[in-house]
């Protein structure tokens, strides 16, 4: 029998009620994603309700776009189809925190923010704070898999994420990994819904390893006059026995947007108080000098690395940033870096911001970073941007084949965020 | 149904004449892992010396429709390196090369059947070591670490294997070779290096692994504190972890344990303690100070009788030796026992003690423990003599209730040993059908043929079938359909 939309919406309405769907034309532009306004826009209540709501566009054939606060809708190529835009915002409590095993479990539309200050009264920390995180959902912040500073010290969420409730395409509700901080019972499922975008089934809840919060902290700003010895210093740091949280590389423009400098580059370097002498001999003898980091310097970091239309990670050894902030440099004067220089990662909010300009500078970029296996992503840029180059950048044929497989397996009818992902996917 | 004489010779040819062993005691050699229960001998056995000769030996078995089962060191606990399909076992003992140290990004290209130890050995001396330590690692390799996700009492702080790969080649099941990840991060796309991580070779086979080396720690710090029983060191154990101090290693010992260890190896555990926790912290030294002094309080203030700090590396040496020949001084005590590698939430650790001590009662059995405490993952030796049959079924039944214990407290099935044949038929215990449908369904992306170590890892069940479809939610009345 045909599916007509009215039928679509009354079965839409019936399982969630006026409160949780919108068709108004207000609610649906509001909703658009790069330009495409969905017919309709679902606030779940519950995970039955998201598993109710996919099961009726698997059937219906209709393209449905998680998201979390929306920070990252401009990642990724502009999707194919966007029918229903599922907002999961309303899903936001703490199912169950334990504080003495150091896990909780929440549902995916809680913000990191909201989280931190529940966890915040047992001096426990989710260490995840790529910026602006504070006000982005857990489940955005795993279907994108954000990372910060912190990264140095926790890694990812490849490393905090232990066990993930999501409903798949089709409707059906699935649990993956463990609720304990060591679990090798079957394949570690959560890994493959980390950085997926939600293209293989939507994320419902989360158990998330926790940390202590570390003792009390020093920072150190060490200034480098070329982008070459602040990489130095950075090998130097990693080849000690010192243990830092955060070691952060910033070019001259992001220190002076920060309030310091003026420097070609900078690292910024975090750790317990008692490990501050070794940090400055180690930073002399790299050749750079050592000053005492401003209290509020992490907040102002956060908020201008926030900052920006276009935006860049350039992934590539720690031995290839000194060369990576140089590029930067040539290719756009007006651009700022700042990146997790222990993982080899620079954050970059470009200058230019015309489509055939960025993608030029793109270009460059990736050339510069392949041989060593980097990559460059396009975190965020206007949708023209992104139409006009490949803002994943190339995948190898092998591994585009097993991902185009994982898709055909668990999503064949395209139901979910079609054509955002790498290759198309 | 035997491998035919055209397939053989095929083999031999891409091996080369010392890289195939089909004779029956050759193969004998290869029918089980240390979890001899188990035995399948393969109907050969391939050394191949590159991933070229294990891509063809893949391609041939994937046209013949023959099994293919990996083998690293063979010391894997659940079943995993032997054949009950017969087929082709694929040894990596050959492959056991260092392909690249690259200590400026921390991390280092391995050939599967390298031993993980010498890994270590190789960047020690420039203060470099491989984080992921399974009581084996004199002798396991890093491809059959891979396989089955291995663990170790040093992961407590520093994670288990995969939190330490960073890619991997694979020949998959469809006969491809694949690079997945690699040295840089945030390659676009699904993390197929995570999730192939712990496949236990049912999605192919690893002829390279790209690994993270981490620095070692500017102090360590062991810490030994006996105490009466097993539920007081329990105590002790839940109160380090709530207290914020997560240890390098936090590994607990029965009075059972201490008996066999003391007599086995002139290790001088406490006498007549009921429990020993082995504690060892490192990082920054002031830290490590701060926090061993802490640990030691609290295990007084959790009854300790005793508390030892090693003063030195040699008594440092000293109390880690009991506990690295924990395994071997098991024999002193029975002729066989079944081992369990389930975890529970730390907290419930006093509660799942109690439990395993009933347990043992109600099943006439004897339960040893040595475990990595600090994350839950419980290794009880539930012993017994395999001359009496009546004993074994007693120690099954045990085993199984200890399990579902441990599931019911909100656990899981393993947590550092694998699946493998043992444990596979416990899965469901875990997950409920559509879970098991979804890992089936995600074999099947990589293995096709479903050729690869079949009969490992996923149960025998019926969500883990072509035909099966998992429950969908019921749509409103009134829908169109």
């Amino acid at each position: 029998m045909a599916v007509t939309a009215r039928s679509i919406a009354g079965a839409l309405l019936a399982l969630l009620g006026p409160e949780g769907l919108s068709d108004d034309d207000a609610s649906r532009a509001r909703a658009a994603v790069d330009g495409l306004v969905p017919r309709w826009v679902a606030r779940p209540a519950s995970l039955e309700q998201v598993c109710g709501v996919l099961a009726l566009a698997h059937d219906a054939g209709l393209a449905v776009v998680p998201r979390g606060s929306g920070s990252s809708l401009e990642l990724g190529h502009p999707p194919a189809r966007a029918d229903l835009v599922l907002d999961l915002r309303g899903l936001d409590r703490v199912l169950e925190w334990s504080p003495d095993d150091l896990t909780v479990t929440v549902e995916a539309g809680i913000t990191a923010g909201a989280l931190a200050r529940r966890l915040d009264a047992r001096r426990q920390l989710l260490p995840l704070d790529p910026p602006g995180a504070g006000a982005r959902t857990l489940g955005g912040l795993t279907a994108t898999n954000a990372s910060g500073p912190l990264r140095a010290r926790y890694g990812t969420l490849r490393d905090l994420l232990l066990g993930v409730r999501f409903v798949q395409a089709d409707g059906v509700l699935t649990w993956g990994g463990a609720k304990v901080v060591k679990s090798v019972s079957g394949y570690d499922v959560p890994k493959l819904m980390i950085g997926a975008l939600g293209t293989l089934g939507v994320l419902g809840e989360l158990t998330l390893r926790l940390h202590p919060r570390p003792e009390a902290e020093g920072a150190w700003l060490v200034t480098a006059a070329r982008p070459a010895d602040a990489q130095a210093f950075v090998v130097a740091l990693l080849d000690s026995p010192l243990q830092p949280n955060r070691v952060e590389l910033l070019d001259g423009a992001m220190l002076g947007a920060c309030g310091l400098g003026p420097a070609a580059a900078a690292v910024v370097a975090d750790a317990v108080r008692a490990q501050g002498e070794a940090v400055v001999a180690l930073a002399r003898r790299a050749g750079s000098t050592v000053a005492p980091t401003p209290e509020d310097f992490w907040a102002r970091y956060e908020r201008e690395a926030t900052r920006g239309d276009v935006r860049l990670r350039v992934a590539t050894g720690v031995d290839g940033l000194a060369a990576a902030l140089d590029a930067i440099a040539r290719a756009d004067g007006g651009a700022r870096a700042g990146g997790c220089a222990a993982h080899g990662l620079l954050d970059v909010a470009l200058g230019v911001a015309e489509p055939p300009a960025v993608a030029a500078v793109v270009a460059r970029l990736r050339e510069l970073v392949a041989p060593a296996g980097g990559g460059v992503v396009v975190q965020r840029a206007p949708r023209a941007v992104r139409a006009a180059l490949d803002p994943w950048g190339p995948v190898d044929a092998g591994p585009l084949a097993l991902m185009r497989g994982l898709k055909d397996a668990f999503d064949p009818r395209r139901v979910l965020n079609p054509g955002r992902f790498v290759g198309g996917l | 149904m035997p491998l035919t004489r055209a397939v053989v010779e095929e083999l031999a040819r891409i091996l080369g004449p010392d890289g195939l062993i089909h004779s029956a005691e050759g193969r004998l050699v290869y029918e089980c892992d240390m979890h001899a229960f188990y035995k399948g001998a393969p109907d050969v056995v391939a050394l191949p010396s590159d991933a070229a000769q294990v891509q063809a030996i893949v391609r041939l078995c994937r046209r013949e429709g023959v099994p293919v089962v990996p083998r690293g060191s063979g010391t894997g606990l659940i079943g995993g390196a032997m054949a009950p399909a017969g087929g082709v076992m694929v040894g990596t003992n050959r492959m056991d090369r260092i392909l690249e140290l690259d200590l400026v990004n921390r991390c280092a290209t391995v050939e599967p059947g390298l031993i993980n130890l010498w890994l270590t050995r190789a960047v020690q001396d420039r203060g470099w070591f491989f984080a992921p330590d399974p009581s084996s690692q004199m002798v396991s390799s890093i491809g059959g670490n891979v396989g089955t996700n291995a663990g170790g009492p040093h992961c407590l702080k520093y994670g288990i294997t995969v939190n330490h790969v960073l890619g991997l080649e694979l020949v998959t099941g469809a006969g491809e070779l694949v690079r997945l990840g690699g040295k840089v991060a945030e390659r676009p796309g699904y993390d197929l290096t995570g999730v192939a991580v712990g496949s236990e070779g049912t999605f192919g086979l690893v002829t390279a692994v790209t690994v993270r080396l981490l620095h070692v720690a500017e102090a360590v710090k062991t810490v030994l504190a006996s105490f009466p029983d097993i539920e007081a060191a329990s105590e002790a154990v839940s109160a380090i972890i709530a207290a914020g101090i997560i240890p390098a290693a936090l590994e607990m010992l029965d009075d059972i344990m201490i008996r066999a260890i003391n007599e086995g190896s002139g290790a001088d555990y406490p006498k007549g303690a009921g429990a020993v926790l082995l504690i060892e912290l490192d990082g920054p030294a002031a830290e490590v100070e701060a926090q061993a002094a802490r640990c030691a309080a609290i295990c007084w203030e959790r009854g300790a009788l005793e508390v030892r700090v090693a003063r030195d590396e040699a008594e440092r040496a000293l109390l880690w030796k009991g506990r690295k020949e924990a395994a071997g001084a098991v024999g002193r005590l029975a002729p066989t026992y079944l081992l369990q590698d389930a975890v529970v939430p730390r907290s419930k650790l006093p509660a799942i003690m109690r439990e395993l001590v009933a347990i043992g009662a109600r099943h006439r059995v004897q339960i040893a423990n040595v475990f990595h405490a600090g994350d839950g993952n419980l290794h009880p030796l539930i012993l017994y003599d395999d001359r009496n049959p009546e004993e074994l079924e007693r120690a099954k039944a045990a085993n199984e209730e200890l399990l579902r214990a441990c599931i019911a407290m909100g656990g899981t099935v393993s947590g550092e040993h694998g699946i493998g044949l043992d444990k596979a038929k416990n899965l469901p215990l875990e997950y409920a059908d559509a879970d098991l449908n979804f890992m089936y369904r995600l074999r099947g992306v990589f293995d096709p043929q479903r050729l690869m170590n079949p009969q490992k890892l996923l149960p025998s069940h019926p969500a883990c079938g072509e035909g099966f479809r998992p429950a969908r939610p019921r749509l409103p009345d009134g829908a169109w359909i």
